[in-house]
């Protein structure tokens, strides 16, 4: 139950209205104060103090000033005229609940009002930043295109300027030379030193745009002079060859910096799987000297597989891969010979061991991975495993884009998987 | 690396954008006028020169010749004012000089590669320098080939690999040291990094070293001079500039590097009217202006008292993208500060001027 503050004073005036409500000891700040048009309200817990006003006052422009235990409001009156008393006589609970109600929602909608104009204005200003720091820029960048515009046009100017001069020492010079086509040796050398005269002037008082040199008069006088300086000239040289020495490099390619990591990769694989033997074969001891080389294996299987005799062909790649299962290329051929063979599994293993083998790629293995994909690919299509040898043959074609086989048989192969599809 | 600031930098102005319907490999001026040469492949496999003209804020065609096969290079260097003749390779490694007025038939003619010339480069002509004008070419083939146009079928200079090496493509070819009549050097850069400098006086080899990456273009900063600076530029974005004035006998040129670009630096090119300048051209569609400072101190002495070279410094003046595809060919004109030509992979041409090298 709040505890009602009765103790009150008040005086008016004709426009103003001023109330004292002392408070007992409690502390009050604006957030106890509510008023509206025609309530008022203190409310410092436990303390409550209501007033209904007499009048309606103006609740925006008047004032509560909180200090020295008192509370003391400026209520400025709508209309001037006297108060009878501060509050509304007579006023029943219902009424009072009713203007109480009012006088709340009163107070709120005013209070969403100020926030919406609040909004709006914040809005308003930002805009004008905007707009203003735009209309800034655009002035800059508009004098710098001034500026540019305006270089541009002095350099065509000079431009078309310079030109013109070009032209008219061309046909000054064409003119020169037509005369000079028409007479004789002599007396030609005395007017080629009139002449050089004549022109240095025209040349000196052009502008200076023109390339000086001491050699102009070669340039407007005739054809002679050129003799003159022809003879000048030394004869050809004597030919001579030079032989030149490369910093040695592998790779057909260019040399570029970032790549060279990756090079350096593969050369050392390839090295390393020359080097390796595997030594802990019994059979070895039957072998002749040169079937323990699994290169020279490689060529009798490369002979072999030429030959058509596939068989043989296997068997010598089979030794080799014993002796050095790191080689690429010998899985690359036994994977050819099986696909003669039709030995597809087998074919498909031993492309699958190639590209391996065929890691990181770089241009040098180009023609060896694109080998592996189609052999592969092949070997897919023909146990009828479609989709797998499109992708073998997409990734061929990825390395080869320019290869027509490639791209004839990718697409046979999609027509053939188009076509079971529509029939299953 | 310090920076010019502000407005003072040069700026790169694009005046004029020609589209083409075949793809450009080299455009050169025309010296002493305001035309303008293209070179290159059409897409029926022929070869295209191509001369414009200038002509206020528009490149006009005033011929058009088609050749039997891809032309891959030119230079006017090796020609005089007046002639003003064209020395080509192409795709098959045949070297033309061609009189323009009379293209039908080329003034000289030799089959000098068994493959594409991928680079070519004039001296002694244009008034530029003294001693016989000379030609070289640089070819796939790992062999450079120097070409007096005086003397038929035989060149003048042949530099092959020993018997028995695998070749290296030959990137690029320039002239240089030509201070004299006797005195000349060849600078030509490979594909495996190798750059090697070889002397026509003595017919040897004068210097040779490796930059780790191929190289896509070699320049001496003036072919008429004591030979001053090299800058040889390669893939992966770097190019370097060596000191040429001082060889020291193990460690030879000194050198200062630069890593411009993500991608590789097709072209150099210095300014003709200062040789501390120089633009690069990149394989994404950019141009950077280069300017070379020269240490307080060329050479000095090390701890066995051989002289060896001091590098300077580098500073980028000014860089800009023109294009989304590689800019492959530069070339400045001679006769007018600043006015530079491009070509790019896009099929396009494209004039620009470089302003305010007055100040730099």
């Amino acid at each position: 139950m709040p505890v009602w503050l009765q103790e009150h004073s008040w005086r008016q005036s004709l426009t103003a209205v001023y109330l004292s409500l002392p408070l007992r000891g409690a502390r009050a700040t604006a957030a106890n104060i509510f008023c509206s048009e025609q309530y008022l309200k203190v409310s410092i817990p436990p303390f409550l103090f209501e007033a209904v006003l007499y009048a309606p006052i103006d609740d925006t422009n008047s004032t509560a000033k909180i200090g020295n235990g008192n509370i003391f409001f400026t209520l400025y009156k709508k209309e001037p005229a006297m108060w009878d008393s501060l509050t509304l006589a007579n006023a029943d609970k219902e009424k009072l609940q009713h203007l109480r109600e009012n006088a709340v929602l009163k107070a709120q909608e005013k209070a969403k009002e100020e926030t919406e104009a609040k909004k709006i204005t914040k809005q308003e200003n930002k805009k004008y930043a905007l707009e203003a720091t735009m209309k800034l820029e655009e002035a800059e960048r508009k004098r710098i295109e001034d500026l540019k515009e305006k270089e541009r046009q002095k350099v065509t100017k000079e431009l078309e300027l310079w030109k013109n001069q070009q032209k008219d020492g061309d046909k000054y010079k064409s003119i020169q030379t037509k005369e000079e086509l028409h007479q004789e040796i002599e007396p030609l050398k005395e007017r080629k030193k009139e002449k050089m005269n004549k022109t240095r002037i025209p040349n000196e008082a052009s502008s200076k745009t023109r390339l000086k040199s001491t050699r102009g008069c070669h340039g407007s006088c005739s054809i002679f002079s050129q003799d003159l300086k022809e003879e000048q000239l030394p004869a050809p040289r004597a030919a001579a060859t030079i032989k030149v020495n490369f910093t040695p490099r592998v790779f057909p390619t260019a040399l570029r910096e970032s790549r060279v990591a990756e090079e350096e990769e593969w050369l050392h694989k390839q090295a390393e799987a020359r080097r390796i033997i595997n030594s802990d074969l019994s059979e070895l001891k039957d072998l002749k000297e040169e079937e323990k080389n699994p290169d020279w294996l490689k060529e009798k299987g490369n002979k072999m597989f030429a030959m058509g005799d596939y068989l043989g062909a296997v068997n010598a790649y089979n030794l080799a891969v014993r002796l050095n299962n790191k080689l690429p290329l010998l899985y690359l051929n036994r994977a050819a010979c099986h696909l003669k063979l039709r030995n597809l599994h087998k074919a498909i293993e031993d492309s699958s061991k190639a590209l391996e083998l065929l890691t990181p790629p770089v241009p040098d293995n180009e023609n060896a991975r694109v080998k592996a994909h189609v052999r592969r690919g092949t070997a897919f299509c023909q146990l009828e495993l479609y989709t797998e040898g499109l992708q073998d043959y997409e990734a061929a074609l990825k390395i080869d884009p320019k290869n027509k086989i490639i791209e004839k048989d990718a697409e046979k192969i999609r027509q053939l998987i188009q076509g079971t599809m529509q029939s299953s | 690396m310090s920076a010019v600031l502000g407005p003072e930098r040069p700026q790169v102005v694009s005046h004029v954008q020609q589209a083409l319907n075949y793809t450009v490999f080299d455009c050169k001026w025309v010296p002493r006028s305001a035309r303008l040469m293209c070179l290159g492949s059409a897409a029926r496999g022929t070869g295209v020169i191509q001369l414009y003209e200038l002509h206020g804020a528009r490149l006009e065609v005033l011929r058009e010749i088609e050749k039997p096969k891809p032309i891959k290079c030119g230079t006017f260097g090796a020609t005089s004012l007046q002639q003003r003749y064209l020395a080509t390779g192409d795709f098959d490694g045949n070297l033309n000089i061609w009189n323009l007025e009379a293209p039908e038939i080329p003034v000289y003619s030799v089959k000098g590669h068994k493959e594409i010339i991928n680079s070519i480069d004039g001296v002694g002509g244009l008034g530029i320098g003294e001693g016989a004008p000379e030609i070289v070419t640089g070819s796939r083939d790992g062999t450079v080939k120097v070409w007096d146009p005086r003397q038929n079928d035989t060149p003048v200079a042949n530099m092959e690999p020993v018997q028995g090496e695998s070749k290296r493509d030959c990137w690029t070819v320039a002239f240089g040291n030509a201070y004299n009549q006797e005195e000349r050097v060849v600078c030509a850069g490979y594909d495996n990094g190798d750059i090697k400098l070889f002397d026509l006086k003595t017919m040897s080899l004068r210097w040779e070293t490796n930059i780790k990456n191929g190289v896509c273009s070699v320049e001496f900063d003036r072919k008429d001079i004591n030979m001053n600076k090299l800058v040889v530029t390669s893939l992966e974005g770097k190019f370097h500039v060596f000191d040429m004035r001082t060889q020291h006998p193990t460690k030879g040129f000194a050198s200062v590097s630069e890593k411009a670009q993500k991608s590789t630096i097709w072209q150099v090119r210095h300014l003709p009217q200062n040789r501390d300048i120089f633009m690069t051209s990149g394989g994404s569609g950019s141009l950077h202006l280069w300017k070379y400072e020269y240490p307080a101190q060329r050479s000095k002495k090390d701890s066995e008292g051989s002289e060896m070279g001091v590098a300077g410094s580098l500073s980028l003046l000014q860089n800009v993208t023109l294009s989304t595809q590689p800019i492959s060919s530069l070339d400045w004109s001679p006769d007018k500060k600043g006015l530079c030509v491009c070509g790019a992979f896009d099929q396009t041409v494209r004039v620009l001027i470089v302003t305010k090298l007055n100040k730099i």
